[in-house]
Parts: C-alpha cells; structure tokens; sequence
C-alpha cells in the first residue's frame, strides 16, 4: 500500500533523531582527547575512572539515591492510603483533596522550587537535607495517587467485603487482600517515583547549598567551568542505568502502562 | 466514611498543604505586596524590561515551534506504531520511554557534542570544505533540545489514541469511496484528537518550564522564563523578580491549555471542518 510508506519512513526519522545521541555520547566517552569533540580519536576508559573519583559526582550520587528513596518510600506511604480512601469512600472535601493532589503535576517545578527555598529553607531555616526530601515527596504524590488508583479501580470492592464478612480486620483485608492485587501497581509507581526524583533537576536547582546537591545538580555546577569528556562517561553510565531499569521493569510490569 | 478512614486521607494532605499549597500561596500573595502594602509594582517592573519581554516572547515562540514540530514529526510516527506486530511494538515503546527516564542532564549534553564547536556537524562541514558555523547557544539549539527532550511525551498519547481505533475503521471509509485527505481530516483527526490535545499540552507547558536545556543550550545571553527566573534569584538574589517570573510562568502554561484545548476543540467533531 502507497499509504502506508510515509509513517513509517518517519518512524524511522523520528527514532534515528531520539537514540543517536545516546550513541553519539556513548562513542565520545571513550575518546582519547582533553577537550570533547566528535568524531573522538583514540581510545581510553581514562574518562570513566575521572567520573568515579570525582567527589563531588560520588557525593552527588548518594545524596540523590538517599532522597529518592526516602522521597519514593514517603510518597507511597501517603499516597497510596490517600488512593484507598478516595476510591472506597464518600466524604466531605473529597474533591478539594484530590485536585490538591494532582495539582503537583501542574504547577512548574521550578515554581515549586522557589516557593520551597523562600518559605521552607530562608523563613524557616529548615535544613536542605529534609526540604529537598519534603519537596521531592510532593512531586512524587501524584504519581503514587493516580497509578494506586487506577490500580484499585480494577479490584471489585465486593472482595473486601467478603473478607470482612467472613471475619478478617480491616488491616488484614488491606494486607492480604488488597495489597497483594495491587502489588503491580505499587512497585510500578515505586520506579517511576525513583527515577523521577533521582533525576529530577527544577526542584532540587534551588535546594542546594555548599556540599549539599544532588547529582543533576553538580553535573550541572561542573559543567559551568569544564567542557571533558568525564561528564560524557558520567551520562553514558546513567544512561546504560536507566536502559536497564526501563527493560527490566517492562519485562516485570510493563511499564508502559503508567504513560498512557 | 468511618471515622478511622480519615487517618488515611490527613497525612498526605497535611504533607500537600504545608509543603506545597503554603509555599506557593505565599509566593504568589508575595508578588502583590511590598513593604505592606499591595501593588503592581513587580508586574510593571517585568512589562517595562526589555530582558523580560525578550525572554517571555521567546519562550513562546520556542514552545510554538516545537509543539509543531513534535506534531508533524511524531503524528505518523505514532500511526506506524500503532499499526505493526505487537511484539515490535513493546520494544519501540519502550525505546520511547527511555529517553524519558534518563538523566536530562546527560540527554541534553549529547547535543553539546553534536553540535558544538568541534562537534559532529562543525567537524563534518570542515571535513568536506566547508566554514564551521556557530550553532550552539542558539535559538536553533534549543529547539532542537527541547524537541528531544520532549517529543516522547507527545507520542505516548497518540500511540494510545491510534491503538483505540478499531482497525476496521480506515478500510471502511475507504470502501465508501472516502479519498486519503478525507480519511485524514475525518476520520483519523477526529478519533484522535484527545490525544493530540494530551500531547500538546504536555509538550508546550514542558517547554514553557524546562530549565535544563536552554541552560545549557542557550547560554546565559538567550534567556528563556525559566533561565531567566533561575538568574534573578540564584545569581541577583532577586526575590521579587524572580517570584514575577514564577508567576508569569504558571500563567503561561494554565493560558497554554486553555487555548490549546480551544484550537483542537474545532476537530473534535468530524463535521468540524465540512
């Protein structure tokens, strides 16, 4: 069919356009030059060995897995009782709460981020640690909300009831019953939520102080004055992360799913 | 709803109001008062600089552009993958997705060595004769950054919309002796116009808020809202300015849906343009 010749040739373009640059930066990181250029000359893992011992990167790394986790942990510790509620229950305000709750979403990040600096770190002098994990936890709350809910929307409430009805506690239904039909949902939005914040730069962009920022941060910082190659074996590793996080939680869960 | 059900719903929402509806309420009432009293002063100071205008006119027409460019490149792009094997289609999916989940720190670098100075492009041009241009901190630049960065989440919708029309459907407009720009505009545009709408929106208001790419890709001379408000707090410790811009920015991106919605509204019927 004549048709069907242009869509596809634009495919093509298209993901030609999305993943060269992944490969354009994979190829320069091993390139044996002190300044970057492309096409690289020579070869060398001089790059990737810079990246490691850089302690500000090393720094960066923990201090952003650290947040993401606890943001992550926090995140799923209140989202998902909110969707609970929300989706068994009628109650006074239920819609306010609920657009509170997507609201996140809306809002730039960067806004939130001032508005964060402003009034929860210069008013309050409330250290960077706990704002950053404050500020990422309510980024992350819609995420953790909307796929719980969607997640719950598939399980017949008439389950719950029979369990209570046959003699279990509400915990025990949650945990028992509950909790195991949502498991797909909850450890989708446990990654998503991870790799959100992990990489997540408006927010953290103005939560930062002298040794304190999270690893977008300092790649941004370090590129201010640097223009080598360590940055490119930095990205190739973060990249490679998350390749392997995609394919193994497609594999997993599908977590395509969650985007649509 | 029992009484020990509302032990599920405080927490979150204590945590949403004081880290998120407090801020930003005393952000935006913040822009209205000085010393005190109320006033416009911070929105005139914004209308009346020149720095202002420039980056508020450019990031509009930045977002424009590459709304568009999204559109043209990733409507057929999303229509093929919606029409092949499914086991093709997970892998393309996924490949998608990726880029979203990577560092866009490390997205927005590969395009430093595409096409900075000694880049892939400025090489291949002097390679074949021909004058190195300057293509980095351009507007040109960012678009094509930010085009990167964000037309994933302009087919992820589409994909869907397509992936819910029946396959029958072309075949039979077809049949009743409908011609391709028909079937196009009537048929096609109509089924998914919610994802367009969806995809559009996420990719305009994501331009209007991304700082990362023209940060680096724009450099400090071609200031977009973002840049901009990110300058007039971290390096002018500007309070004022910067929250003028915040707000500016908010309002941009809720005015963007609005009319968004209004524009794709006309197809939504598919006897909208007859």
């Amino acid at each position: 069919m004549k048709e069907a010749r242009f869509p596809r040739v634009m495919l093509v373009v298209l993901m030609v356009f999305l993943l060269a640059p992944f490969l354009i930066i994979l190829i320069a990181s091993f390139g044996d030059n002190a300044s970057l250029r492309f096409p690289p000359q020579g070869f060398t893992l001089q790059w990737f060995r810079d990246a490691l011992d850089q302690r500000m990167f090393v720094r960066g790394f923990y201090l952003s897995v650290q947040v993401a986790v606890v943001s992550t942990l926090l995140a799923l510790l209140l989202g998902v009782p909110l969707a609970y509620a929300t989706s068994r229950y009628n109650f006074t305000g239920k819609r306010l709460i609920q657009v509170v709750a997507t609201l996140p979403v809306i809002v730039p990040e960067l806004v939130l981020g001032l508005a964060l600096l402003r009034y929860l770190i210069v008013a309050t002098n409330l250290p960077l640690r706990p704002s950053l994990i404050l500020g990422h936890t309510t980024l992350l709350i819609p995420y953790t909300v909307r796929i719980t809910l969607a997640s719950l929307s598939n399980l017949p409430y008439d389950i719950e009831q029979a369990a209570i009805s046959l003699g279990a506690t509400r915990l025990e239904t949650f945990f028992k019953v509950v909790l195991p039909n949502i498991r797909d949902g909850v450890l989708t939005s446990f990654v998503l939520a991870f790799i959100l914040s992990f990489n997540n730069v408006p927010v953290s962009l103005f939560l930062t102080g002298i040794g304190v920022a999270t690893l977008p941060i300092q790649m941004l910082l370090y590129m201010e004055y640097n223009f080598d190659p360590s940055i490119a074996a930095l990205s190739t590793l973060l990249i490679l992360f998350s390749t392997l996080v995609v394919f193994i939680t497609e594999r997993l869960l599908g977590i395509s799913r969650a985007f649509k | 709803m029992p009484r020990w059900a509302w032990s599920l719903v405080i927490p979150a929402t204590a945590v949403l109001v004081l880290a998120f509806v407090l801020p930003l309420s005393l952000l935006f009432a913040s822009s209205f008062f000085a010393e005190g009293s109320f006033t416009w002063a911070s929105y005139t100071d914004f209308l009346s600089s020149s720095a202002s205008r420039r980056a508020y006119f450019r990031t509009v027409r930045i977002a424009t552009l590459v709304t568009l460019a999204a559109i043209a490149l990733g409507y057929p792009a999303a229509y093929a993958i919606s029409r092949i094997t499914m086991r093709w289609r997970v892998v393309l999916i996924a490949l998608v997705i990726l880029p979203l989940m990577t560092n866009p720190v490390a997205r927005t670098f590969s395009w430093l060595v595409i096409l900075g100075r000694e880049g892939l492009i400025n090489n291949l041009l002097t390679a074949l004769g021909a004058q190195s241009v300057r293509l980095l901190y351009t507007e040109g630049a960012m678009i094509v950054g930010l085009l990167h960065l964000f037309i994933p989440l302009m087919m992820l919708p589409l994909i869907s919309a397509f992936e819910n029309i029946p396959q029958d459907v072309v075949p039979a407009a077809q049949s009743l002796g409908a011609s391709q720009a028909q079937i196009f505009v009537r048929v096609l545009i109509p089924l998914t116009i919610e994802g367009l709408t969806i995809g559009a929106t996420l990719v305009f208001t994501g331009c209007v808020t991304a700082y990362v790419t023209p940060a680096i890709l724009g450099g400090s001379r071609r200031l977009m809202l973002s840049t901009l408000l990110h300058q007039r707090a971290s390096t002018m410790l500007d309070w004022s300015g910067a929250t003028v811009v915040a707000v500016v920015m908010f309002a941009t991106t809720l005015v963007a849906i609005t009319i968004i919605r209004r524009v794709f509204g006309v197809f939504r019927s598919p006897l909208g343009l007859s």
